[in-house]
């Protein structure tokens, strides 16, 4: 399926979750990045069940300061 | 920098000083010295670098494009983020279990903007009447922008309940009030405020982490003044707004957040984060943040030392002058002490408060002690003294000083981390010479 990953159209496995984008794309510093899907962001929690589908729009964002 | 929030713990266990690590290993001073937000900082160093620059440099400006819209990781400019300030956020949110935190310039920055997040002219608050002093007064000026506080004589759902209107937005509550000394019951709060649809924020300031984590039982976000007992040696200013990342936010009560919707339940971690603290100010320096992880590293150890302190002088001076009046959580008599064994892990504190007779004899007290050092603040590793009425609360008048336990002849102790045996020979000399 394709899916907007950042700007840029991917083709990436159909049931790819949110947390094996994160791994396909070696995304920088997992541990800190936030994913908004079609604008609404994904709950840490749901990263590794969150599936995407066709023509999803994700963007991996950055919040500098703290947090676990 | 947002990740998932953990199950609220129950009240009997969310003792912070004694419960596990989220790795379920690690008790609380090992957390705070090799936890998950304890960073390899670069070149090995065990602390974190004090990054003391304005802004950061990037090698292209789409480098700098991404970072501006938080598509890259780094840093721009420090009135908006700091990678010293980071590593104490990182730091004192996981030891509060919290989702993320805003680090500031002071306690009453953390308190003023927690509330300016997501309050709009029209809002109420419910607040506890026996708040620190300078919070009354930041009441006193949010009613000047339309932002009105409805005081509760407790901080209890049955004095609370009265107060609640259709434009209530938050209840804001001490933890272990300062100087009153009533310990709120958190989860009973928490309860209470959620079945309205109403978040809770707490000052735990003078409970610290070591001895309750208020987000595990149930509050929305915790603020610090880390200028007490975090930083411990009365060397940084300086506050922080955790947030549990929990509340279910409405988006039409709180129009605000709007902007924000997007973000979900961390819609007001992410705004406090990326407007209010931003276009506000008001974030803590880097010196401070460095200065606030070296004291954070010690906090178990300072607390355990002066809540044993101030327990050990509160029951010396109540016996030894039963018509003293003193005032602290874990005595018998206290309407506290069991809330306070319960939700606290056993420990009271720090601070304890008696009656001297005479607004006289308060000053000759304090000026007769030969360790206390007659300071304001609180959460020193030396003992402080001082006389509220006359100085913490001059701008309150006289209900709201007796609805925080303040006369004109009380004294308020924040006990150190002496030797209780010369803190209770110092003042049992004094208070006997000046009360007969």
């Amino acid at each position: 399926m394709v899916i907007t990953v950042a700007g840029e159209q991917k083709e990436v496995p159909e049931g790819t979750t949110v947390a094996g984008l994160i791994a396909l794309e070696k995304v920088d510093n997992p541990e800190y990045v936030s994913v908004s899907v079609n604008e609404d962001f994904v709950d840490r929690e749901d990263f590794e069940t969150r599936a995407l589908a066709e023509k999803d729009v994700v963007e991996f964002l950055y919040f500098m300061g703290g947090g676990r | 920098m947002l990740s998932r929030d953990e199950p609220r713990g129950t009240r009997g266990k969310n003792r912070g000083a004694d419960r596990l690590g989220s790795e379920g290993r690690m008790h609380f001073n090992t957390r705070l010295l090799h936890g998950k937000a304890v960073k390899k900082y670069g070149d090995g160093a065990t602390l974190p670098a004090v990054a003391q620059v304005n802004a950061f440099a990037y090698d292209s400006a789409e480098e700098l494009d991404r970072v501006f819209h938080h598509r890259a990781m780094g840093f721009a400019y420090s009135r908006v983020a700091n990678p010293t300030v980071a590593a104490f956020e990182q730091r004192i949110s996981e030891m509060e279990r919290g989702n993320g935190a805003v680090a500031l310039n002071s306690g009453m920055t953390a308190i003023s903007l927690s509330l300016l997040n997501f309050l709009c002219a029209g809002d109420e608050v419910i607040a506890s009447c026996g708040l620190y002093g300078g919070s009354l007064d930041l009441f006193d000026d949010l009613a000047k922008f339309g932002i009105t506080t409805r005081f509760a004589r407790e901080m209890t759902p049955e004095a609370v309940e009265p107060l609640v209107t259709e434009r209530t937005r938050v209840i804001f509550g001490e933890v272990i009030g300062n100087p009153s000394l009533r310990v709120m019951d958190i989860s009973a709060m928490a309860a209470f405020a959620h079945e309205r649809g109403i978040p809770l924020i707490v000052d735990s300031t003078t409970a610290t982490p070591f001895l309750v984590n208020p987000l595990e039982l149930g509050a929305d976000v915790v603020v610090h003044s880390t200028t007490k007992y975090i930083n411990g040696s009365g060397n940084a200013m300086g506050g922080v707004v955790i947030d549990a990342s929990r509340f279910p936010w409405d988006f039409q009560k709180t129009p605000a957040l709007e902007k924000f919707r997007a973000y979900g339940k961390a819609a007001y971690l992410i705004r406090l984060r990326t407007d209010v603290s931003e276009n506000m100010g008001g974030i803590m320096s880097p010196v401070s943040a460095f200065l606030n992880v070296v004291g954070l590293e010690t906090l178990g150890l300072r607390m355990r030392e002066i809540c044993q302190n101030a327990e050990k002088l509160s029951k010396a001076l109540d016996e030894a002058f039963p018509d003293l009046d003193v005032n602290y959580p874990l005595l018998g008599r206290s309407p506290y002490a069991g809330i306070a064994r319960e939700q606290l892990g056993g420990m009271g504190g720090g601070i304890l408060t008696f009656r001297a007779g005479s607004r006289e004899k308060a000053f000759a007290i304090i000026n007769d002690l030969r360790y206390a050092v007659r300071a304001t603040s609180i959460g020193d590793t030396r003992t402080l003294v001082i006389h509220p009425e006359s100085t913490l609360y001059i701008h309150s008048d006289a209900g709201e000083k007796e609805a925080a336990g303040v006369y004109e002849d009380t004294v308020r102790v924040s006990v150190g981390i002496e030797d209780a045996d010369d803190l209770i020979e110092d003042f049992t000399e004094a208070i006997r010479k000046n009360r007969g």
